[in-house]
């Protein structure tokens, strides 16, 4: 099977001189289609970091990252955020709505930007609200809803624009741990449909909900071990 | 991102911050008000002018010599006798000392023949204008323009009373309303046949007015009269005429150009606070794209491209800066009403001013918008997110 994302070698610092910071140190890591990853580790482990690189958002400073084939370092910033866009569903631990925005159109806005016209836009939106029981919450704003709704409207971002991966940084951390299970039992439904789902987390409970964890230390993979099928 | 979704989401952002919003756009209501109601004020006040020639001189045509001894009555017995020439009236002129029993200045004194009340129509303030006195050739009788009157301490009593020009007594018939002419300040007027007796040389006349049968022929009779005139002087080739003639229309030019001259001004200094108004946009932006930063990063990490988070903030820009304008217009144009109201001048909508003013306004919009929404584009996706 095709890998989604490839990690060959890579090494991330921040700074310079003395100061310097190895946030990932000679990473190896390849994610396959339909895998559900966790990646757990203590704070300043480099999950954040490792993150950005998978996420698109940043390039790696020695290595290849490679996500849906295309290799980072070679792309400028509008191929960069255009991959984002069509490789990336982002799900972020404080929601990350978009304010004075209306959960349909916050759902739509991706697609808005690539271009797709308002109106399908907008009914790939509710389509994608619906299948995630937020039909009826469609006209709220974030203000407007719950910790969890505002979790499944962010979700039904993330999968509107069919991408090759889902990537969630601690979904569930800003929950409640019954909304936080619901979440969990979403991503696992979604896992079981196919989708590839990559999660960032430092709670062991979530990590076990994945098919395989990814254990950071200083910025090194120090366990990658797989759920027996 | 399609244009439309950035406007509505320019216009929920506007109305959810009404009080900043309000007054973010304050220096721009303020700007365009003041460009509409200034502008008003340099066209309604000059149009009133305007108005007054094209009813009164749209036939006439004046004839000024340009020394004291160019133009003479017998050129005026030729220029009655051209085709298209209606009426002709001549006027002399010279200075000379005006004393009342109060006081005394020096005064430009014009004599006027019995055709220059059909063909000036001056406004009388009191009494009346000179009478005709073809047939007197020494009728002392002085008609008065108001500011004259004043510096002889004169008022609307003294009609009938005697002055003093140089050291001969005329009678004051007549004393003018200066508000309405141009040129009559500081000016008296007595009959042509008594000025060529005490203030001036014949046959050399000042100036000639010629009242054509209708409007259509003026350009026509100012060519026939200009080389009518050239024979008799002897003047010809490329030699310079020692007469101009100027018609209502070059009048109404001039005029014109002053209206344009006025709307400038005033329109220029209006602008300069329709672009502090811009600045004040352009500040309220960098502040909002500094609150809003987070924002922005969840919009980079979800596809937006730099291109389509400049062409947000500019929206917004111009959307503020517009509907900025639209209240300034219509604050405006009720200024200006009122203007017209107390200034007594005709009242009009001017499309041109405001599509003007509205063009101007989104022009601000994007001249100081360009930098907050470029330094919003610029931000760094990760740093824009993990920003509190
Ligand atoms: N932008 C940055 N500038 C400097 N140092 C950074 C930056 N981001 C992360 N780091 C450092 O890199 C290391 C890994 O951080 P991070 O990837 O955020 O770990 P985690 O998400 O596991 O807490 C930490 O030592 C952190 O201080
Ligand atoms: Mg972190």
């Amino acid at each position: 099977m095709a890998a989604v994302v490839e990690m060959s070698n890579v090494t991330k610092t921040y700074g310079e001189g003395s100061s310097i910071v190895k946030a990932l140190d000679g990473v190896d890591i390849r994610i396959k289609k339909g895998e559900f990853v966790a990646i757990v580790g203590a704070s300043g482990s480099g999950k954040s970091t490792m993150m950005n690189l998978i996420g698109c958002l940043d390039r790696p400073t020695k290595g290849v990252v490679k996500v849906a084939g295309e290799d980072l370092s070679e792309l400028n910033d509008k191929k960069l955020t255009s991959l984002r866009n069509y490789a990336i569903g982002f799900v972020f631990q404080s929601f990350f709505l978009l304010p004075k925005t209306d959960a349909l159109d916050n759902v739509a806005t991706p697609l808005f930007y690539r271009g797709v016209p308002a109106k399908e836009a907008r009914f790939r939106a509710m389509e994608m609200l619906t299948k995630l029981g937020m039909e009826d919450r469609y006209s709220h704003q974030s203000t407007e809803l719950s910790g969890g709704q505002q979790q499944r409207v962010a979700i039904a971002r993330a999968l509107v624009t069919e991408p090759s991966l889902i990537l969630a940084d601690e979904p569930t951390g800003a929950l409640d741990s019954k909304t936080g299970k619901q979440v969990m039992d979403l991503f696992a439904d979604l896992n079981d449909e196919g989708k590839t789902i990559v999660l960032i987390t430092h709670d062991l409970d979530v990590a076990k909900r994945a098919t395989r964890r990814i254990t950071l230390k200083d910025g090194k993979v120090i366990n990658d071990e797989r759920d027996k099928k | 991102m399609n244009i439309l979704i950035a406007a509505r989401l320019a216009f929920a952002r506007i109305i959810a911050t009404k009080t900043r919003s309000g007054l973010t756009m304050l220096g721009i209501i303020i700007g365009v008000m003041a460009l509409i109601a200034l502008v008003s004020v340099a066209q309604g006040a000059t149009s009133g002018i305007q108005d007054q020639f094209k009813g009164l001189g749209a036939r006439n045509l004046t004839i000024t010599g340009t020394t004291n001894q160019s133009i003479t009555v017998d050129d005026v017995i030729e220029i009655a006798r051209e085709p298209g020439v209606d009426i002709v009236s001549e006027t002399v002129s010279g200075r000379a000392t005006i004393s009342s029993n109060q006081a005394s200045t020096r005064a430009q004194v014009i004599g006027v023949d019995s055709d220059y009340i059909t063909v000036v129509d001056p406004d009388i303030f009191v009494g009346s204008f000179l009478p005709n006195v073809e047939n007197t050739k020494d009728a002392r009788l002085i008609v008065l323009s108001s500011s004259l009157a004043s510096d002889l301490e004169l008022d609307a009593y003294s009609i009938n009373s005697t002055i003093a020009v140089g050291s001969t007594e005329f009678t004051v018939v007549g004393i003018l309303d200066d508000a309405d002419g141009f040129g009559s300040q500081g000016s008296a007027y007595i009959p042509l046949d008594t000025a060529f007796k005490y203030v001036a040389v014949p046959p050399y006349l000042s100036s000639i007015t010629v009242q054509t049968i209708n409007e259509e022929i003026v350009p026509e009779v100012t060519a026939n009269l200009t080389s009518l005139l050239k024979a008799r002087h002897n003047i010809s080739g490329e030699r310079e005429a020692d007469f101009v003639i100027v018609d209502a229309s070059q009048l109404l030019d001039a005029i014109g150009t002053v209206q344009q001259f006025l709307s400038l001004l005033l329109g220029g200094i209006a602008s300069i606070s329709l672009v502090v108004g811009g600045i004040g946009i352009m500040n309220i932006m960098l502040v909002s794209v500094r609150e809003r930063t987070r924002e922005i990063g969840i919009r980079r990490a979800i596809g937006a491209q730099q291109s389509q988070i400049l062409t947000q903030f500019l929206i917004e820009a111009i959307v503020l800066s517009l509907v900025g304008g639209i209240i300034g217009v219509i604050i405006g144009e009720i200024v200006a009403y009122f203007l017209a109201q107390l200034g007594q001048w005709n009242f009009a909508l001017s499309p041109t001013m405001i599509l003007a003013s509205l063009g101007f306004s989104m022009f601000i919009g994007v001249v100081f918008g360009v930098w907050p929404a470029r330094t919003a584009s610029k931000l760094k996706p990760v740093e824009a997110l993990r920003f509190e």
